[in-house]
């Protein structure tokens, strides 16, 4: 830290005076030591709160985010004077205040000119660095090299060398290898988000070539369900959902992104190409509609159009929320908490997050009540071919239907008619062109980002009040991270700063993710917060390690998902160890797998895929999959809910239609995200509210159906055999002997109860087991399942109570 | 066990179970202990909604909170400001309006709006002499057992982000509820009906729907419960069609073993939880709809309320929020829409004092008469008021007022809050407060204080800050409870 001449602390005055005063001829103002001892500690040069340093004349004549701090000669217009008087909405110091005298000194100084003696400066040694600055996340990302382990099975997979080597240090052994079965259950489940088959299983356990693991990684990657798992994974960070948010939240069509997405993620697009597209893809050259697409992902902010809003207040939150998401999705970093003040823990200033939200503050969206008819403002029309082809049979019918009137119009006047709106069929040919306008196809659309002509002017928000301009600011990253060259200014630029080699936080950030999905926390903790509050990586090494092999293989997501999978780490039972209960609780060093919940699209796609109801198909506007009456009525606007009938409702989790304010019960209940802001890490909760939606909702309910039907249509007829199926279906293993003699019994229960309460079956399986007078059930199963139901309803019933068991199952919720 | 005892222990039960644990939020994520002394022992695990004591002894031990959607007009109510009735249809004076925002400020902007007297007789009620309006007879015969805040400020005036400034400390979607921020500071008592309901009437949802009872970053298992108003009360509680009450305890037990195997097999505690919590759904079965079943209640009480089982209401809802805080839940909030009367001040605001008056009288009484007022805090209030001036788009002649976030009139009863006082004050118009400035904030901080919890103690670390309800804001107003 720089030492003034001019006075110090009081108990250090006494060691310094003798050498200040040989310099000094002249004491110094009064005003200074009163400024040094209660503003510097925060206003140094170094830390610069808020942008102003107090160290000298010209860093007060300079100021900080309020502009300039001195006004010599006119105390009464000097925001310095103002903050210690404390009249104004600028207090300072914080929390207290000068004493009388002491402000009247400095007013007094202020209004005299501000005479400052160069002498009372002391030299500022700016060679040392920025406090902060040496947070090991802001270092660049180091080559490591993979320890030598003496363990072959520990050394074929580098991941798995610092691995090895680090529980060797506190003398641990790793666990033994997960069985087959629940290798390629754990596998299949982490890449693709479903079940394998019993089939699938099968194979692979029957599989004895040494790369049998691996063809098995491949085909998963391969798999277009790959794209779905790990989209999905993107989209909480998007903040992905089909509604505007806030107090309306009117439906909103953004589907087009998440397919994007999806698309991006199994074509397995450069993770650096896949920011810079998301990020600025409307600003590359000639960019293609797909690239325009990309940019919804800052457009999936919440926005506010209630009644008597001021629209500027809305489009600065939504600014904000990019500066947070991009901060937590790429950087690791709370950016949002410079957004009111300097970062009380990072390097980050208050000024440099509004260089940041200068990059994101020129998109074209609507700021005033009179552009309310354009309220989601850019919006892109991607129309389908079929919509273009319906689109135009329209217009030609429509063309041909206006040609006729005109003509018909024409031989009324030809006829001399006068009275020519009380033609009648001059009134139907109106009516009959209206009624079609009406029914006009509409293009599917989604929304983009469009930077406008001329930048706005961005300034320092003081307090994070966005009518409070503070000094303006100009594009720029933060201080403490590699610099853009000069006029580098974009958001494109910004985009390509964001994933360049020497950016040290992008590449750690996002390899930590995926790692954390794959054991259930990063090798750091926190994994949206890098800096200094954050936890230190468990193995700091393999994470450079990953992040350097990222960069190296050019970004590919899917490399590093292999990567990880494939190493004997990954691969490793999840059985509690008592003796690693003692020296490794938290199992930070991973001597063992960890059993994980798993996600909420996850135990509805597991339930599918075990039922045979999933309809596999990727990508489409969201659906309407049932949903328990009542729970869309929750919000101002009760939305439309035209519940899917056909193959529809048996689509994946990620394809429900996701209301921000009134999300949908079974995934929420799950932990699905709110998607208000980004979401880096799932909650693991544990509700009774589960065990409700997977028990007796009418989704999970029919899940159950088709899981009995598959188990009386495919397996051979016995019930010892039927059961080791169900268990083959829903857990991907045969049943131990104990489980097997349980589920006997409670099969035994079932087929007693519905035997002797037949009319139970019918109710259960016709919801309700209503008829029409045509002897038609009331209520039938949707045909999709129906298709599947055997003839005899007792037996599927009864069946039907043991699937409930089989969904029901920790060790079905679970990943091992 | 105190409140600042709670992440530490979700921290160390997540480590126990060596995994990202139960009910655990996006906070949890940050690992408590420092990494140099990582490996001590993890203490036994603890469930979340264990009640547990606060930082001091409390004066109140549940909430009930009346949510008056949309914002009521305290001219209309409770305020009685004869002035404003002498300078009814006068501009508004320039001094007023100068720096000041609103809510459809174009309209403000294009004409200068006109002081609006209001059309209701006032007259005082009680030991204490109270001013209420002709619409609310019944809450005026209550008025020694509430207490009045006026001039209370909030900090936005759009009802959504203004909704959730009052629920949420935070104008901000996203962030835990005052609910949530209760029952993880204290728990419940209830172990078989979740610790905070959320009850729903008026034609429609509050604007911000379930951001407004979210759980944010605290651990999920105290987000705000919706109760239905017709059916179940909670959903998926019923069993389906064609599964009797037989064959779902037989399927719980068949389930139950089969955890308990697998837990042997994996060595998993965490199965232990997942088994605990099938167990409670099951009692939740049974326990929901003995709630919801006003057959025990007397018929005095039910025409006390204005309630009538079956029919879904305000009044349904006010005496369902006794049943729930005798059954121990922690926190209860109604919502009740509609209060937004930009146009029309006459048959609308009519409409709607009708639906609550009688039944929120009928509240604190029955709470009064069955010793549960002490122990319950009750809070009436919307998320702002509305302007001494009428409207500048006047609709077929009539006007309503504007939002306005100033001076605006809350209450509260019971949970140690001293009867029959008004906290605050405003100037003649209603326009500004003239006393002590109060914002939302310092309710939240009063609230807590009498469950006993220090709003400044009230912390949840996420993202590298220690969070709390009234952010960096708020103070204790003794003047309520002493």
């Amino acid at each position: 830290m720089p030492i003034p001449s001019w006075g110090l602390t009081r108990r250090l005055i006494p060691a310094i005076a003798a050498a200040s005063l040989a310099v000094a001829q002249t004491p110094p103002p009064a005003a200074l030591p009163i400024l040094q001892t209660n503003c510097q500690p925060c206003h140094s040069s170094a830390l610069k709160s808020s942008g102003l340093s107090v160290a000298t004349r010209e860093a007060l004549l300079e100021g900080g985010n309020r502009g300039p701090a001195l006004k010599p000669g006119d105390a009464a217009n000097s925001t310095l004077v103002k903050a210690v008087e404390q009249t104004g909405d600028l207090k300072m110091p914080p929390g207290r205040k000068l004493s009388p005298e002491q402000v009247a000194t400095i007013r007094d100084w202020v209004q005299s000119g501000a005479d400052w003696p160069a002498s009372a400066t002391g030299t500022t040694s700016s060679a040392k660095p920025k406090k902060g600055y040496d947070w090991w996340a802001f270092q660049p990302v180091k080559r490591a090299e993979p320890p030598a382990v003496a363990d072959a099975r520990w050394s074929a997979n580098p991941i798995d060398r610092f691995i090895y080597a680090r529980l060797e240090k506190e003398h641990l052994k790793p666990s033994p290898e997960a069985s087959k079965e629940t290798l390629i259950r754990r596998v299949s489940i982490d890449l693709t988000g479903l079940l394998p088959s019993p089939a699938e299983v099968r194979e692979f356990v029957a599989d004895t070539r040494p790369d049998a693991y691996e063809k098995l990684v491949d085909r998963l990657l391969a798999s277009p369900n790959y794209g779905e798992r790990w989209g999905r994974h993107w989209l909480d960070v998007a903040r992905y959902a089909d509604s505007d948010g806030y107090t309306i939240d009117a439906p909103r069509q953004i589907w087009k992104y998440r397919d994007w997405v999806l698309n991006a993620i199994n074509k397995d697009m450069p993770f650096s190409q896949f920011v810079i597209e998301q990020i600025a893809g409307d600003m590359l050259p000639n960019p293609t509609t797909d690239q325009l697409i990309a940019t919804g992902f800052h457009r999936n902010t919440p926005s506010n159009f209630e009644g008597g809003i001021d629209f500027e207040q809305y489009r600065v939150e939504a600014v904000v929320d990019r500066i947070s998401t991009t901060g937590s999705a790429f950087l690791g970093l709370t950016v949002g908490c410079a957004r009111c003040h300097d970062h009380k823990f990072d390097p980050l200033t208050q000024k440099e997050f509004y260089q940041l939200f200068a990059f994101f503050n020129n998109s074209d969206e609507i700021t005033t009540e009179a552009e309310r008819y354009d309220f989601n403002r850019p919006i892109l029309e991607v129309p389908s071919p079929e919509e273009i082809a319906r689109k135009k049979a329209f217009d030609s019918q429509f063309r041909a239907l206006s040609r006729e009137l005109i003509t018909y119009v024409r031989e009324l006047a030809a006829k001399g008619v006068k009275d020519t709106a009380s033609d009648p069929e001059l009134v139907e040919r109106v009516q009959n062109l209206r009624e079609l306008r009406r029914r006009e196809p509409k293009f599917t659309t989604t929304l983009v980002m469009r930077e406008l002509p001329k930048p706005r002017d961005a300034y320092v928000q003081l307090g994070g009040d966005f009518l409070r301009k503070g000094i303006p600011v100009q594009p720029a990253v933060p201080a403490f991270l590699p610099q853009l060259p000069a006029g580098a200014t974009s958001r494109l630029d910004f985009a390509k700063w964001l994933v360049d080699p020497k950016n040290p936080l992008t590449a750690r950030v996002t390899v930590n993710r995926f790692w954390q999905e794959y054991f259930g926390k990063g090798l750091v903790e926190t994994e949206n917060d890098f800096g200094a509050q954050g936890n230190q990586p468990t193995h700091p090494e393999l994470l450079d390690y990953l992040a350097n092999e990222f960069m190296a293989r050019n970004w590919s997501q899917k490399a590093i998902h292999r990567l990880i999978v494939t190493s004997a780490a990954y691969k490793q039972s999840s059985k509690e160890r008592q003796d690693l209960e003692e020296v490794d609780p938290y199992n930070k060093l991973l001597a063992r797998q960890n059993r994980l919940r798993l996600d909420a699209e996850i135990v509805r796609d597991a339930a599918l895929s075990a039922s045979g109801l999933l309809t596999d198909k990727v990508g489409g506007p969201s659906v309407y999959t049932p949903i328990p009456e009542g729970a869309m009525s929750v919000t101002q606007v009760a939305g439309a809910w035209p519940t899917e009938t056909g193959p529809n409702r048996y689509r994946r989790g990620l394809y429900t239609f996701f209301r921000r304010s009134a999300a949908f019960p079974g995934l929420l209940v799950f932990d699905a995200p709110d998607a208000t802001s980004a979401c880096t890490r799932r909650v693991r909760s544990n509700t009774p509210l589960q065990a409700l939606t997977t028990l007796n909702d009418e989704a999970f309910l029919e899940f159950a159906e088709g899981l009995a039907a598959r188990i009386l249509k495919e397996a051979p007829e016995d019930n010892k055999e039927r059961i080791r199926y169900g268990f083959q279906l829903a857990l991907g293993r045969g049943p131990r002997a104990d489980e097997l003699e349980r589920i006997e019994r409670h099969l035994a229960r079932m087929t007693d109860e519905y035997k002797s309460h037949p009319s139970k079956a019918t109710e259960l399986i016709y919801k309700g087991g209503k008829f029409t007078p045509e002897g038609v059930p009331a209520n039938p199963p949707p045909p999709k399942l129906a298709a599947m139901l055997p003839k005899d309803l007792q037996l599927e019933a009864t069946w039907t109570g043991v699937a409930r068991v089989l969904l029901n199952l920790d060790d079905f919720l679970t990943r091992e | 066990m105190t409140p600042e005892d709670l992440q530490l222990q979700f921290e160390t039960r997540r480590h126990f179970f060596g995994r990202c644990g139960l009910g655990l939020g996006k906070a949890a994520l940050l690992s408590m202990l420092t990494d140099g002394k990582a490996f001590s022992a993890p203490p036994a695990p603890v469930n979340p909604m264990a009640p547990h004591p606060g930082h001091f002894p409390a004066k109140a031990k549940n909430v009930i909170y009346l949510f008056m959607a949309g914002a009521p007009s305290q001219f209309e109510l409770f305020d009685y400001k004869p002035e404003l009735q002498k300078y009814h249809n006068k501009p508004v004076p320039d001094s007023m309006m100068a720096g000041k925002r609103f809510a459809f400020m174009d309209t403000f902007a294009k004409e200068r709006p006109k002081l609006l007297g209001t059309n209701r007789a006032f007259k005082q009620y009680g030991q204490s002499g109270a001013w209420f309006s002709e619409l609310i007879p019944n809450i005026g015969s209550i008025a020694d057992d509430i207490t009045f805040v006026k001039g209370l400020a909030a900090e936005n005036f759009n009802h959504g982000p203004a909704k959730c400034y009052t629920n949420t400390g935070s104008t901000r979607f996203g962030r835990p509820s005052m609910g949530a921020w209760i029952t993880y500071g204290l728990g419940s008592e209830s172990s078989d009906l979740p610790g905070f309901v959320v009850l729903q009437s008026g034609p429609r949802g509050p604007r911000g729907g379930a951001a407004l009872w979210s759980s944010g970053f605290l651990p999920t298992a105290y987000q705000g419960v919706p109760f239905r108003s017709g059916g179940d009360p909670i959903l998926d509680l019923s069993r389906p069609q064609g599964i009797d009450a037989q064959i779902q305890r037989e399927t719980l037990d068949t389930i139950r073993d089969l955890n308990l195997s697998q837990m042997a097999e994996s060595g998993d505690p965490e199965i232990a939880t997942r088994v605990a919590s099938y167990e409670m759904a099951y009692k939740m079965q049974t326990s929901g709809p003995e709630l919801i079943d006003f057959a025990k209640e007397s018929k005095e009480t039910l025409e006390m309320y204005g309630a009538v089982p079956g029919q879904a209401s305000y009044a349904n809802n006010c005496l369902l929020a006794r049943r729930l805080i005798e059954r121990g839940v922690r926190f209860v909030q109604l919502y009740h829409t509609d209060w937004d009367h930009h146009f029309d001040l006459g048959q609308p605001l009519e409409q709607v004092t009708r639906e609550i008056d009688k039944a929120t009288a009928a509240l604190v009484r029955d709470l009064k008469q069955r010793g549960l007022l002490k122990d319950t805090l009750v809070v009436w209030g919307g998320e702002f008021g509305r302007t001494p001036m009428g409207e500048v788009r006047e609709v077929g002649g009539k006007t309503g007022r504007n939002h306005h976030i100033d001076a605006f009139t809350i209450w509260m009863a019971g949970g140690g809050v001293k009867p029959g006082l008004t906290v605050g004050e405003t100037d003649e118009f209603g326009f500004s407060p003239t006393g002590d400035k109060m914002d939302v904030h310092d309710i939240h901080a009063t609230m807590l204080h009498l469950l006993g919890l220090d709003h400044q103690k009230l912390t949840f670390k996420f993202q590298g800050r220690n969070f709390r309800l009234t952010d960096v804001a708020g103070n204790v107003i003794p003047k309520l409870f002493t």
